[in-house]
């Protein structure tokens, strides 16, 4: 079962490479047409048109836009994506600081998300022919229309400022220091055993995680209950209930895992959507992350942090997408056949 | 058309029919029927709550913000908004990644190649991040906007429709127009495009929806529309600092939004199981 994974693995990563250099070549040409100066931006107002002059040259932007790709690239495949215009530091630095955040938050949203479609879809597929249907249907309908800075903004509303239940903004409360082992918050609280700290960076992440996980699973709710119908058309449902199999049994043990399969295909994609959807989430509760950073750098022009966020980005939605696949492979004993 | 009165007779495509008139009337008669300017700024009366609240005024239907601007009117005119882009965008996008899907499904070869790995890149991209990072090369502003949702959502026609067209074109009667000597040209457009319009229209719908969530969330960033001009997105971002003095400076545009976007759906979904057509899979 490991070597279809492996080769699967393999084949993705080396597919990645021409992506990953076709993106950042577009992501190098959106910039560049910017009616912005990185020279001038990147010294203190007072400067002279010399001193511009001078800087421009230094960061090498009168050459060719192709040469100063190649150069750009033969940075950032050492790790070095410039300095920050605005903040000052290395821009790979700022990334890697932010990352674990994000795809914490991303991590979260993603259980609820997937455990809230479950649910959802088995119960609208136990509600099929009831009167109730159209209820449940305009339901998911109604929650398919609702995007995730929506759901961050309702829940903010509910839950932090008429009901006082939970924190909506940061990661910690004041007064805690946090300790820094792996940079990932809710890890490093455990391997600190530091419990109450634990409770708290989860109580900070409820909110925005729910928002998100809200916000994506009603496609996944719906794919699951019309992939049910598909699979209760088939001879094996019959014959199960044909051998007294309790419907229950029949639906959780015998229709879930087929349909489950159609589900997980869409889930790849829809998780890849829900990783950009930590952006708008982590700016409406000011949560320290990956979309703060990008926000932040593109009011203030920043270019060679939009372009290591951008390239962080599609990275994730990449991994996301092979880690997808792989389980894929791994669930479905008829693509292990050679 | 024998679709249009069985359309007609499914009350989703009613309901969202509905909603989305509603909205697209507010947005067409803006002028007639906003009772103040959206950026007129009345700084004796900010923060008003509705009129039927205990210090509201009936000047101000729907209160004020915090320039002490018509909350109402402000809606109104950012149906405005959201209505050409939705409208806009979607259809140049339709246009775009429905044209590139019927010449790369039918020709195949080298273009499908190259369109199909573009799609390959586009996924790869959350479209919240590309339209942010298009924005500031583009530069903010209404046109601007329009031009960057239909660079981004191009993809998710494209992918749907090019599977389509390849079914469609094994079919034997594509096969018999053209040994009947119909070019290549006539062949799409009379035998192909039938086949594949329903699956367009719903999509079309769909993007609609899709439009007005982009609009809203790049509106809300700052990086939407220029800062004169009404929108949803921007009435949030508003509101959201003042949210304890008035709630319902938030919710309202919240609600024009999720109003619009469930109207687009419920359409699309309608339209969808009316012209039975299988959308095996569909993104966001």
């Amino acid at each position: 079962m490991l070597a279809p994974v492996l080769s699967l693995l393999g084949r993705r990563l080396l597919a990645a490479i021409p992506i990953l250099l076709i993106v950042s070549a577009l992501l190098f040409c959106v910039l560049r047409v910017l009616p912005v100066d990185p020279a001038a931006m990147s010294l203190p107002p007072g400067a002279t048109t010399a001193e511009v002059e001078a800087q421009r040259r230094e960061m090498g932007l009168e050459r060719p836009l192709a040469v100063q790709y190649l150069i750009w690239l033969q940075h950032a495949v050492h790790g070095e994506f410039g300095r920050s215009i605005h903040y000052r530091r290395d821009a790979g630095t700022l990334v890697a600081e932010t990352l674990p955040a994000t795809v914490e938050l991303a991590v979260m949203a993603m259980a609820i998300a997937g455990m809230l479609g479950l649910c959802g879809g088995l119960l609208l597929f136990r509600l099929r022919g009831t009167s109730v249907e159209t209820v449940g249907d305009l339901v998911s309908m109604l929650l398919l229309s609702i995007p995730e800075f929506l759901w961050g903004l309702i829940l903010l509303f509910l839950f932090g400022v008429v009901l006082h239940l939970l924190p909506f903004t940061g990661r910690l409360s004041p007064g805690f220091m946090r300790p820094s082992i792996t940079g990932f918050l809710l890890l490093d609280t455990l391997l600190a055993r530091r419990s109450d700290m634990l409770c708290d960076a989860l109580a900070h992440m409820a909110l925005p995680a729910v928002a998100l996980g809200l916000a994506f699973s009603p496609t996944l709710m719906r794919v699951l209950r019309s992939s049910l119908f598909d699979v209760y058309a088939e001879d094996f449902i019959t014959q199960a209930r044909l051998r007294g199999i309790s419907e229950t049994r029949i639906l959780l043990g015998h229709a879930l895992k087929n349909a489950a399969l159609p589900t997980l295909t869409l889930a790849g994609v829809q998780f890849g959507f829900l990783f950009g959807g930590t952006l708008l989430v982590e700016i409406i509760y000011s949560y320290p992350g990956m979309g703060n950073l990008m926000v932040d750098a593109v009011r203030n022009a920043d270019l060679p942090i939009i372009q290591a966020v951008g390239l962080a980005y599609c990275v994730m939605v990449l991994l996301i997408n092979t880690a997808v696949d792989s389980l894929y492979l791994v669930l479905n004993p008829k693509l292990r056949v050679r | 058309m024998t679709a249009s009165p069985r359309a007609l007779r499914s009350g989703r495509v009613l309901a969202g029919l509905a909603l989305v008139l509603f909205v697209g009337i507010c947005a067409i008669l803006a002028p007639l029927i906003a009772p103040h300017d959206p950026a007129e700024q009345n700084l004796l009366a900010i923060l008003l709550p509705p009129a039927w609240a205990l210090d509201g005024s009936p000047v101000f239907p729907l209160g004020t913000d915090s320039l002490g601007r018509c909350v109402l009117s402000r809606l109104i005119y950012g149906a405005r908004t959201a209505m050409s882009v939705a409208i806009v965008a979607s259809v140049g996008a339709m246009l775009l990644g429905s044209i590139l899907a019927h010449v790369c499904g039918y020709f195949g070869g080298a273009l499908d190649w190259v369109v199909g790995r573009a799609v390959d890149v586009w996924m790869s991209f959350p479209p919240v991040i590309l339209s942010l990072i298009l924005m500031v090369g583009l530069g903010t502003g209404l046109d601007k906007m329009i031009l960057a949702i239909i660079l981004v959502d191009w993809t998710r026609f494209c992918r749907v429709l090019r599977s389509e067209v390849l079914v469609v074109t094994q079919r034997d009667y594509v096969t018999a127009a053209r040994l009947l000597g119909f070019t290549h040209w006539q062949t799409i457009t009379r035998e192909i495009l039938p086949a594949t319009l329903p699956l367009l229209i719903t999509l079309l719908s769909l993007e609609m929806g899709i439009a007005v969530v982009v609009e809203a969330i790049l509106s809300f960033v700052g990086m939407g529309v220029k800062p004169e001009q009404a929108a949803w997105g921007q009435m949030i971002a508003d509101a959201r600092q003042y949210v304890y003095q008035s709630p319902w400076n938030l919710l309202l545009p919240m609600l024009a939004i999720i109003l619009a976007v469930s109207g687009f759906n419920l359409l699309g979904d309608g339209l969808r199981r009316v012209l039975d057509v299988r959308l095996a899979e569909l993104g966001r």
